[in-house]
Parts: structure tokens; sequence; C-alpha cells
């Protein structure tokens, strides 16, 4: 059995539970102004009205892409590949979300369906895998 | 509602240690920037009321120790730090001391090395996390790519823009990048490619340097002019960002596009002026994809036109309305803290007609425009004014 795997930062997404299939961003929605956000909230920055938490869809459509040619992300190396793309993926919810892509450059289409997973980045200090997430195109 | 300046505010002096990739010391650097603005304008630093140092890098106290320097006076001297808006909210700190009274005059100091900084995208020793992706050059790169569907622009309209500002720069003894030859297109777009459509001649010269920008009330500049021509501050506005659709709160460097077009339109009603009046402008050109939008952003043409610009000439040195006089980010530099006040060094020698072989002709209003990480805007409008 491997290690258990822990989120980079357990504020912005969870792993998946249960029988889902894909790890959730954590967001808020504002009744009263009907807006979601990402990351959470304290309030609604547009009206100042109460927020709750909720999950934010895990599939979107790719808004921007671009491949970074650096072959490494903080601690992490890229390798062979060169480097690593990145997206702007619009959620069903109104929310734009920056974040890494996997695959390769004809993989990403401008408004095609994009889904979220993690990735590894290394081990905390209990030997845990630490994951953070990233999209990847939806076949 | 963008009112008018409670009292008319001119720039009396401008100073520069040129940008460059060679670690010099800031605080030299900024000494040399200090005491040139103070010679311009004709003044010791017993007269300045007010200090405000601009910069990244460096420790806390890295401004106070350099105004040491300059003389123990016991002014008020501040540090403003604003990311690559830095030097531009150093100025438009000075600008709001003299215009509500709180002194007669004011100097903004810009100093730094971003060899010597972290910065965004590095994380240093923490835990990895997905924001740390976020490196500028792919930031604004997804600015690119995304026009490029919308719009249809090319890898090769961006070079011309990089190769454009290069140009510029090479009638600049003060710029970090100073090319030997006209540089092509081609050399632009067969550079390494660091972000796709970005190429290592399209991003900003990261390095160091500093600059100075020395304002004081009309009555002040007028008796220092001995007949040279006033430049004042017609309008000086800041903005950080309001919600937009596509809102991203996390890694998005500068905040929403739309801040420019606010901020400017908040500045032209300040002046009095619109972007028909202007005769040149500097903006934050660290990627060319920034300077083609903010064309259609600052109401130079309309939204979807920039490339049109970019093909007729209409943005360099003796086009319509040149952009990035100096060389912009892209070749006079972007070493932090100053950037923003080699903006304002530079417009000021334009619009006293002291800009030697990138002179714009008749120059008589220009613009300023900075935007800084996290969600900052910055827009300056200054005019000439016969002393």
């Amino acid at each position: 059995m491997g290690a258990i795997q822990v989120p980079t930062d357990p504020r912005l997404f969870r792993l998946a539970e249960g029988d889902e299939c894909r790890p959730s961003l954590l967001g808020s929605h504002a009744p009263e102004s009907n807006l979601y956000f990402w990351p959470r909230r304290l309030r609604c920055p547009v009206t100042r009205s109460a927020v709750t938490d909720i999950d934010l869809s895990s599939e979107g459509v790719l808004y921007a892409w671009t491949f970074l040619y650096v072959p490494r992300m903080g601690n992490i190396s890229f390798g062979d590949s060169g480097g690593y793309g990145v997206g702007q993926i619009d959620l069903p919810e109104g929310v734009r979300i920056q974040a890494p892509l996997l695959g390769t450059t004809d993989d990403w289409q401008i408004g095609s369906p994009m889904g979220l997973t993690t990735f590894p980045v290394g081990r905390d200090d209990d030997g845990n895998d630490l994951v953070t997430f990233r999209f990847e195109a939806v076949r | 509602m963008a009112t008018r300046l409670a009292r008319e505010v001119y720039v009396i002096g401008v100073g520069m240690h040129r940008f460059n990739n060679e670690r010099l010391a800031a605080a030299a650097m900024a000494d040399v920037a200090g005491m040139q603005a103070l010679e311009d304008a004709g003044i010791g630093f017993p007269e300045v009321g007010a200090l405000y140092n601009g910069y990244l890098g460096g420790g806390l106290t890295s401004g106070v120790g350099i105004a040491k320097e300059f003389g123990l006076t016991g002014i008020p001297v501040t540090h403003v730090e604003n990311a690559s808006a830095t030097g531009s909210c150093a100025f438009g700190e000075a600008v709001h001391a003299v215009a509500g009274g709180r002194v007669d005059v004011a100097m903004a100091l810009g100093f730094d090395d971003m060899n010597r900084m972290g910065g965004l995208g590095r994380s240093g020793g923490r835990r990895m996390g997905a924001e740390d992706v976020m490196l500028p050059a792919a930031f604004f790169a997804m600015w690119a790519t995304r026009r490029m569907h919308d719009v249809g622009t090319t890898a090769e309209t961006f070079a011309a823009i990089a190769a454009k500002n290069w140009n510029h720069a090479r009638a600049n003894s003060l710029a970090q990048r100073r090319a030997d030859h006209e540089v092509t297109i081609d050399e632009v777009l067969g550079s390494t490619m660091i972000s796709y459509p970005h190429t290592s001649m399209m991003a900003c010269a990261a390095g160091g340097g500093a600059a100075a920008a020395i304002v004081a009330t009309r009555e002040v500049a007028e008796r220092l002019s001995s007949g040279r021509p006033l430049v004042r501050v017609a309008a000086s506005q800041q903005r950080s960002e309001t919600y937009t659709d596509g809102h991203v709160f996390l890694g998005a460097v500068i905040g929403p596009a739309q801040m420019t077009r606010d901020t400017a339109g908040d500045a032209y009603e300040q002046a009095g002026v619109g972007p028909d009046d202007l005769d040149l402008v500097q903006v934050h050109d660290a990627f060319p994809v920034e300077e083609l939008v903010y064309y259609e952003l600052l109401g130079i043409c309309g939204d979807g036109e920039g490339d049109r610009l970019v093909a007729e000439g209409a943005t360099r040195l003796g086009g319509r309305i040149p952009f990035s006089t100096d060389g912009g980010l892209t070749a006079r530099g972007h070493p932090g803290g100053p950037t923003g006040l080699a903006q304002i060094h530079e417009t000021t020698l334009q619009l006293r007609h002291e800009a030697g072989a990138r002179q714009v002709q008749r120059a008589r209003t220009g613009l300023c425009h900075m935007a800084g990480a996290g969600s900052v805007c910055v827009v300056h409008i200054l005019q000439r004014t016969e002393g």
C-alpha cells in the first residue's frame, strides 16, 4: 500500500472521496449576488454579503494556455519534457482557474473540455505524498 | 469622479543611472540618480520637503540609509513598494504630497536590482503549490494565446513590437539592451522560446538601475525654470481591481486588464484630455502582448485594432503615436523600483524637447502607464507648458 496523499494546500482543493473520480476545488458562493469564487472568500467582494462554502465543478473548458520552457517548477523537475503547460480553465460556475496542464501542446485547444486531476510534488515531514492539482484534456 | 489636483504640480528635475545587468550596488546607483535630479532641478537636498523611496529588494531600511547620503535634513522619508509599479507609486506619492499642501518640493527615488530578488513563481524552500507556476512569462503568454484565438494576432506582430522597442533603445544611452544593429522581426522570433509564443527577446530586460524625479509647486517651478519649458503633472491616478467576468483571484499577476482602461479614464478626466491629445506613451511592456492590448485599453484605437497600428508603424518613433520611446521595459529595462520613474524621466525629457535622437517632434503631452503584481495600475499624464 502506498503512502497517504496530502494536498499541498488544503484550503484550495480536496482529494477525490468515495466514488468520485476527480478532486474538487474549494470555493465560495454568494447567494445575494449569485457569484462563485475561488479560492474561498470571507464575504462576497462585490456585494459584501455572506458566502457559503461549496465544492466547485471538477470539469470546465480551456480559456487560454501556454507552454513554459522552464525545466523546473519550484522543486519539481520536468526532465526531458523541457517544461510544462499552464492554462486558464473556465468552470460552469463562472470561475476562472489558473493551473498547470497535463499533456503536450497537441492536447490543448481553446474551448475544449478539461478535468481536474492531481500530481505528486514531494513528501511532507511525515512521509506522506504531497500532491497539487492540474487539469487534463477530457477525451 | 477624478477631480483636478488641489495645487498644480510640476516636474522640476529628473535623474537616472543607466539600467544594466552588471550587479552594481543599488545604493550607488540611487545616489547618482538622486544627485542628478537635484542638479537638474537646480536645488540642494535641503529644499526637498519629503522623499519617497521606491524599491522591492534590499533591506527594510535601504531607503532611509540612502537618504542619509543626501543630507540629514530631518524630512519625512517613506518606503513605497507596489511591485513593478513601485516607482510610479513613489512618484504619485510625491505628486500628492505637493498637490495636497504637505510640502512644496518632493522627491521620488527608485532603485533596485532584480537579479538579487526572489519573485513571482520562485517558491524557495516552501511547499510547492499550484500558484507557484504563474510566472509573469506564463501569465502574459496566456494573454497572447487568447488574443491569437480571438483576434488572429500573429507571433510576427508580437515580434514587431519587441523589435521596435529594441530599436528605440539604440538611441538611449541609459538603456540596458542596446543592439549594435537594426533588430529584425526574424531575429526576435528566432531567439529562445521561453513561454509560447513569447521568446527571450520579447521578454523585458530584468536588471539593476535607479531613477529619480523631483516635483514642486508652480511657484517653485517658475522660480527655477530659467526659461526652460515647464512639465506639469496633469493627472496622477492609481487603481486596484474591480470584479470582472472570468475574474482570477489566485495567480493573476497584475489583475484584470480592465484596470488599465479604468485608470486611464480617470487620468484623462483629471487632465481634461483624451487619447487623441497624446503625443507619446510609455507602458508596462513586460511582454509585447501587453503593449498591443494597451493600445486599445488606453483608447489609442478601438478594440481589436491594435494589430493594425503595428502594421502601420503608428507606434514607432516618427509614427502617429510613439510608444515606449526609450526602449520600454523590453530594452531600456525593468529593474523594479526605478522602472516607473524611468518613464517619468523619459517623458520629461521628451516634453522639454531634450530627448536627442529619439525626440518626438512637437511633443506636448505624454502618458505613463505601469501595472504592478498583486493588482496595481498607475497612470500619469504630463504636459509641457512654457515657463
